[in-house]
């Protein structure tokens, strides 16, 4: 019983980022349609900032997920100006060509930069444990859950409740219609990059305190963001949440039940079920 | 036009023998069987413009058969080529019926999860030689084991493989199909409106598809001679075959081979470029090219030659349409 | 036409780029083909594993007579060739099997290449070596420890590394001497990643331990691209066996040591299979919470003043890190290369494979820790052996077998300071 509880909780905080990370794909697939294969390699990129931070500042947790969330932040806007606004209205294949190109491009400069080795951060602020009742948990893993949800249901309330978040709906609803009503498309798509980019920073940020970083740790969680998006619905941030804690869990107990080879069977199968009776995801209010 | 296909056939007859040395060889041969299976993911992803990113797994179908009745019964691999084919269009019948309800981006997803699952079944099966994989023969007994010392002969067995292809896939482009074929890529609402039994087709493409991509898997294995997990049912095998065709132009008749004659000579030199000073310079130069490609010519190559090159071109290399965005 | 312009252009530019070298004059360098790979996944083995080749080439070439008692360090370049030096071409194959026949086939026909080494992870040695056998050019595998390899009938692939069977018998001798050092261990788990390296290796051991009286409480196979191990870890809390057997890569390795100390789990031995323990990533990232495990090695740095110190130093000076187990073999097998191609006297592949066959090294020739070189019909070294080490502070000290003993065993295992 004991050991149920471990597993479900353990599941759930992992649930948690992957929610997060998916969060800031799910807002740039769902609003411009644009399939970003390099999202995983952004979360990587918010790792490496971490350890440079941490490596060089002696920064804290705080800092280091901040630094990570800012530069990311420019970069995912630099990417929107420099790319994607060029291949956004273009095929669906050219988008795909791009972001691809670009998720090999950003993975083998980390690669030129750090070196093929396994790095972890180099702190020392998170590495204990946590005891909850009978569950231990560890801190970093209990921080970055927490942390990782609240960034979620963050991201979810600036999109519904605040004027900028309806100002980038409005544009992902209707481009014309935004521009009419004096809404800049340029900028709040610009924006929404920039948001999905720190989502990834920040998660990368986290993960990094209770894993290991190396140039190629994005592909894993990439196909995990992209399961995690579809499961939940395209643009839909409280999908991708719900999905997200849904497959950390699922992973956890099938691993630990049935066998850790075979999570990702029991994951995918589930995802292609709920697919053939929801076509449009967990929560697929299609934006 | 005819001419320009007689000189294209020539021409492709004659390489290997303008080209010398076995390296190169082998190149042209890669150039081709990379250029089968891109044509063939072509026929659904480019032509019904249903974007896939599974095809691993009719690959992985037409590789595995072979080896698998070769480690069996040490029969010739050639035997399981149509155990191949039919294996994939199997699979395409099951995949295709419940994921064909699917649009855009689900349609995507769901076909990287199926092939995922394949892959990781396939990993845990020892029939299928599990994680280790399977072995072709190393050194043929027969002819018909197809193990060949140089890569000429493999060359002109592609070429004969992709001839076929391209020619049905003409075929189709002009008939009725080709036609429903594209109206289902500009809007499958639209398309079923206009009387156009899309569902259907859109099988049809698949099957055509998929028993073509089985059959490029038969000739890498033939050709390599090893398959595990990773080589014939990986996520990358999939996404090859797309950027391949997306590259020449998703859509169009000779925009794979285009693309690969392109990309398989770039990765090549890339990695003899830089791959020995292991730095990761050939992807950061391949990653480079692809996004700069994907910038100045969204069409892919065939529409850059096509409108600065070649304003008249002709009516078989189809109409520079480009693919609108599904959904 | 256009086609065949873009075609004919591409291949221009594939000649321009890698055409064949005019070889020049009198004592021509001796070309040696190396496959690694340099990028994906298994990245970091693959650069160090080049690095520690480049530093045996360095070895032949220069003359050190610091290292006398292994073959040609002495002398510069290869004696029986008017000391030719030998020339590395390194390529990279990606992990990608189709990619390392390429490269293997560019090497032997555009490099001219005498000799072939590689390529770290079995799926790419199946089918490269294929390659080299139709093309009648030796290869030495230095490290794929896939059994399957040798036994092909192949008569041009040679392999210096122990394979398998050979750790298997390692692992079952160790766990039997400890009951002599007053420790008896009953029950063993083992945790294996589902690759083919995992898969092979891990059952092995499993026969071997259960065929020798031990009772193998569980065998858990997992994906080492996962993102999160505490599954297994909960699995092996729950078992309780006496010992863990990890044969795992880097990347789950690290993460398994982080995931014990978040779980509060220790086992009394912790094994791991070489690969993942190795790597020097290992020590420096979780070396702190892995303290008393034991790894499979048949490298050890040794004494000031050895043999073996002074490669380490020469690999330090280059790469800023310690010789690893798995770049070891690979420069072991390098140098057995070197010493069969200077015996040969000439650059004949068939001359080297004769003195391939011939080969009989004695165990103070060599820098690892075999029992010599000596090849059977089918390629694989007979005298192959590996020593189990233990990590103590950040150094992997041999304290297996009695005969190579650094130091005592530390028992139990200590993992993390409270």
């Amino acid at each position: 019983m004991i050991v149920a509880l471990q597993v479900v909780v353990g599941g759930l905080l992992l649930g948690a980022v992957y929610a997060l990370f998916s969060s800031g794909l799910t807002l740039i697939w769902g609003m411009m349609n644009v399939v970003n294969f390099a999202h995983g390699d952004f979360v990587m990129a918010g790792m490496y900032l971490a350890f440079l931070a941490v490596v060089w500042l002696r920064a804290g947790p705080a800092v280091f997920t901040g630094v990570a969330a800012a530069l990311l932040f420019l970069f995912g806007t630099a990417v929107y100006y420099g790319l994607v606004r060029r291949v956004m209205r273009g095929p669906v294949l050219s988008q795909i060509l791009s972001t691809f190109g670009l998720a090999l491009l950003l993975r083998y400069s980390a690669f030129w930069i750090f070196s093929a080795n396994f790095v972890t951060l180099p702190t020392v602020a998170l590495s204990g444990t946590v005891h909850l009742g009978p569950v231990v948990v560890g801190t970093a893993q209990l921080v970055a859950g927490g942390a990782a949800l609240l960034l979620t249901a963050g991201m979810h309330r600036l999109l519904t409740a605040t004027a900028l978040g309806s100002q980038i709906l409005a544009v992902a609803e209707d481009r014309q219609a935004a521009m009419l009503m004096g809404i800049r498309p340029d900028r709040m798509q610009a924006l929404a990059w920039g948001l999905a980019a720190a989502a990834a920073g920040i998660a990368g940020a986290l993960i990094a305190t209770f894993y290991y970083i190396s140039p190629t740790v994005g592909e894993s969680l990439a196909i995990i963001a992209f399961v995690v998006v579809a499961f939940g619905g395209f643009g839909s941030v409280p999908g991708a949440m719900v999905a997200g804690l849904l497959i950390g869990l699922i992973e956890a107990t099938s691993a630990f039940y049935i066998g850790p080879v075979y999570k990702d069977v029991v994951v995918y199968a589930l995802f292609v079920a709920i697919l053939w009776v929801r076509p449009q995801g967990l929560m697929g209010a299609r934006l | 036009m005819r001419w320009r296909l007689a000189l294209l056939a020539a021409a492709a007859l004659a390489a290997p023998l303008l080209v010398q040395g076995s390296f190169y060889h082998r190149v042209l041969a890669l150039i081709l069987l990379v250029a089968i299976s891109a044509s063939a993911w072509n026929i659904l992803g480019g032509y019904a413009g249903q974007v896939s990113f599974g095809h691993a797994m009719f690959f992985g179908a037409g590789a595995y058969m072979p080896a698998l009745v070769y480690s069996q019964w040490h029969a010739a691999p050639a035997l399981g080529v149509p155990l191949g084919v039919a294996v994939s269009l199997g699979i395409a019948a099951v995949l295709g019926v419940p994921t064909f309800r699917l649009q855009g981006h689900y349609f995507s997803m769901a076909t990287i999860a199926v092939a995922e699952l394949i892959r990781i079944l396939v990993g845990n099966w020892r029939l299928l030689g599990a994680a280790v994989g399977l072995q072709g023969p190393a050194t043929g007994r027969t002819l018909w084991d197809l193990t060949f010392r140089g890569s000429v002969s493999y060359y002109y067995i592609f070429l004969g493989v992709l001839a076929a292809l391209l020619g049905i896939t003409a075929a189709m482009e002009r008939s009725r199909m080709g036609y429903y074929l594209r109206a289902i890529r500009s809007g499958e609402r639209a398309a079923r409106s206009l009387g156009v039994p899309a569902r259907r087709y859109k099988l049809y493409a698949l099957f055509l598809s998929a028993a073509f991509t089985a059959l490029a898997g038969s000739l890498y294995l033939v050709m390599i001679g090893f398959v595990d997990p990773d080589s014939g049912l990986g996520i990358l095998v999939s996404v090859q075959m797309v950027i391949v065709a997306a590259l020449g132009g998703a859509g169009t008749l000779f925009g794979p081979l285009l693309g690969a004659a392109i990309l398989i000579p770039l990765q090549q030199t890339g990695n003899v470029l830089f791959g020995g000073g292991g730095t990761g310079a050939t992807y950061i130069f391949y990653g480079g090219i692809i996004i700069v490609l994907s910038l100045f010519e969204p069409g892919g190559l065939l529409a850059i030659w096509r409108e600065r090159l070649a304003p008249l071109g002709g009516r078989w290399a189809g109409r520079p349409k480009g693919l609108r965005r599904a959904a | 036409m256009r086609h065949r312009l873009i075609v004919s252009a591409a291949v221009a530019v594939a000649l321009a780029v890698c055409g064949p070298l005019p070889g020049s004059g009198a004592a021509a360098p001796v070309k040696i083909g190396v496959l690694m790979p340099l990028s994906g996944n298994a990245g970091a083995a693959g650069q160090a594993s080049k690095a520690a080749i480049e530093v045996g080439a360095q070895i032949v070439n220069e003359a050190h007579p610091d290292m006398s008692n292994i073959p040609l360090a002495a002398t510069a370049g290869l004696p029986k060739l008017d000391g030719a030096r030998i020339e590395l071409i390194v390529a990279d194959h990606q992990g990608d099997p189709s990619l390392g026949q390429s490269e293997a086939l560019r090497l032997i026909t555009q490099q001219h290449v005498v000799a072939l080494l590689g390529a770290y992870q079995s799926s790419v040695t199946f089918a490269a070596t294929t390659v080299a056998e139709r093309n009648g050019i030796p290869w030495m595998v230095g490290d794929s420890s896939s059994p399957n390899i040798t036994g092909r009938g192949f008569k041009w692939v040679f392999r210096t590394t122990p394979i398998g069977p050979d750790f298997a018998a390692a692992y079952s001798g160790f766990l039997k001497d400890l009951e002599t050092m007053g420790h008896p261990v009953r029950t063993v788990a083992i945790v294996n990643e589902n690759t083919e390296y995992g898969t092979s290796v891990g059952g092995g051991i499993h026969e071997r331990l259960a065929k020798d009286g031990y009772n193998v409480v569980a065998q858990i196979p997992y994906n080492a691209n996962g993102t999160d191990v505490s599954a297994q870890v909960l699995q092996l809390k729950e078992k309780q066996p006496d010992v863990v057997i990890f044969v795992s890569y880097t990347s789950d390795s690290i993460l398994y040591m982080k995931t014990f100390k978040t779980l509060g789990y220790k086992p009394k031995v912790v094994i791991g299979d070489d690969s993942g323990f190795s790597d020097p990533s290992f020590v420096t990232t979780v070396g702190d919470l892995a303290q008393g495990a034991i790894n499979r090695s048949a490298w050890s740095v040794g004494k000031p003043g050895s043999t073996t110190y002074h490669i380490n130093q020469l690999y330090r000076a280059k790469t800023g890190r310690d010789l690893d187990d798995t770049s070891g073999r690979n420069m072991q097998g390098f140098l057995v290369l070197a010493d069969a191609i200077n015996r040969a006297g000439s650059t004949n592949p068939e001359a080297i494979r004769a003195a391939l066959v011939a080969t009989n090294l004695a165990p103070r020739q060599l820098m690892m820790g075999y029992k010599g070189v000596r090849f059977d019909a089918t390629g694989q070294n007979v005298l192959a052996y590996t020593y189990l080490t233990q990590l103590v502070g950040k150094e992997w000290v041999t304290v297996w077998p009695k005969s190579a003993e650094e130091r005592a065993l530390a028992w139990p295992f200590q993992g993390w300071q409270p």
